[in-house]
Order: C-alpha cells, then structure tokens, then sequence
C-alpha cells in the first residue's frame, strides 16, 4: 500500500503560476462517507475481473474527491491507448459509488503522474495553438475531447492575451476553437 | 468475461436480481447479450451511450488474450 506515501499534488492540479488552474488546497477533511474504500473496492473487483495486475493506493481522500493511485506491471495496459482504459475505470467507478440517492463525491483514478503530465501536455498544446492564431489571424480548430480536458484549456487560455475560447459541436464530437481578438481572415 | 459485464451491470442498476447476460459465441467475436429490467435501461446505457462505452472499453482490455472481438449487446 505505502510505496508512495509521501504527500503529494493531486491529480487535478499543476503548480505554475500562469496556467489558469485554480489550486483545490482548501478542501477539507473527508466526511464519513466511506466512498475511499467503497471505490478502491470496486475498482479491485474490476480490475481483477478484465485481470490487470497492479495495487491501488488511496492517495488523496479529502472533502473535495478521492484519489486513487494504480501501481504495479500493469499500469501502461491501465492507463490504455491515449489513456482510454484509465478514463473508463474512473467513469465507471464514480457512477457505481455515486448512485443517487447517495452523497456524491469525485472519484479520481490516476496512475503514478498519468494525470498530471497530460494536463500539462493539453496546457502546452493550447498555448502554442494559441500563438499559432494570434500570429495567422486564424480562427484554430481543436481535437475533440472530454469536458474535462476542454475545461483545462478554457482556463489555461483564460489569461493568454489576444484570444479567446468557445466550444462547438455535441457530445464526443465537441471541440474548442481558438480565436484571435483581430481575425485578418474576416478582412 | 461474463462476470465482468454481469458485475458492472448489477452495481449500476436499482434491480441487480434482474441483471441477465447471456454469452454468444459467433465466428470472429464474442457478442455478450446483456438484459436488464426496463427501467434501468439507461443506467447501463448513460447519457450518450457513456456508461456502456465505458463497459466496452473495459471488456476489451479484459478479451485482448482473446483471439475474438467482444461485442456488448444490450438488449431492449
């Protein structure tokens, strides 16, 4: 259990300065919900059933959300293509501990900094799309993505001067557009 | 991998006792037939189909031993 038990960052958060993500330090302690144990049991049983070989660690279980932490020979096969697997436990597991009427509380499943890297990967990317429309005057179309993952650029852009962002399409086809203050494609 | 589909549809639904998947084995796939009682429908579908999205990806990553593609039939 204890492999990485010094105090860390959550998932959901970067520590620069100007990346527009609010920090979540003032969540409280958890309530007594049992939701961290509830949902690194269903996970087990998950991941014993599809016979992934990796341990769960409860890494973060505060007011805010829960935490958990895959380790072991297995986490690349866990984490998936374009970290699809990891998306799927984590959907999974928060409809099956948050099932009306209960108490809702987020479930997080990471792997090791999994989820820490591609925020600052789509953080990254955006900026240098983002210079990409400022300097073409050029409205940029993005991939679609998850809202969440949609939201990390919205707040990455929200202070990146001489542009601003909007999403268009539905469901999984939904996408940003990056647009520059002066579009020279409208002269 | 039965158990895997008959798990995540009894701990999603209100009606776990009426959670029936049925495994069907064609040429090329293996087409898992999951009923459930008709109000919980949606619980295994979700909005946009994303709940059994989700259970597909899983029963994929659970069948790439599997020489057969895994197909996740809900039916209605």
């Amino acid at each position: 259990m204890a492999e990485h038990d010094e105090p860390r960052e959550g998932a959901l958060l970067l520590d620069d300065d100007d990346d527009g993500l609010e920090p979540t330090t003032d969540a409280g302690p958890p309530p007594d919900d049992g939701k961290a144990d509830e949902a690194a049991n269903a996970l087990d049983e998950v991941l014993d059933l599809i016979d992934l070989d990796v341990d769960i660690d409860i890494r973060e279980d505060n007011s805010e959300q829960v935490v958990l932490d895959l380790v072991g020979p297995d986490a690349g096969r866990a984490i998936g293509k374009k970290g699809q697997t990891l998306d799927a436990l984590q959907f999974i597991v928060n409809k099956i501990v948050n099932r009306p009427p209960k108490s809702r509380r987020h479930v997080v499943v990471d792997c090791g900094d999994y989820r820490e890297r591609h925020d600052r990967g789509l953080v990254t990317m955006a900026k240098r799309q983002a210079k990409k429309a400022v300097e073409q005057g050029k409205v940029v179309t993005l991939e679609p993505m998850s809202a969440r993952d949609r939201r990390v650029i919205h707040l990455s852009l929200a202070k990146f001067e001489g542009v601003s962002t909007s999403s268009h399409g539905h469901g999984t086809g939904r996408r940003i557009q990056i647009i520059p203050a002066r579009s020279r494609s409208r002269r | 991998m039965r158990e895997l589909v008959a798990f995540l549809a009894r701990s999603l639904v209100d009606e776990p006792d009426s959670v029936e998947v049925t495994v069907v084995e064609a040429d090329r796939a293996t087409i898992y037939e999951l009923s459930v009682a008709p109000d919980d429908l949606g619980k295994v579908i979700g909005r946009e189909g994303r709940t059994a999205r989700a259970i597909r990806q899983l029963l994929v990553v659970g069948s790439a031993d599997a020489n057969k593609r895994p197909i996740l039939d809900i039916l209605e």
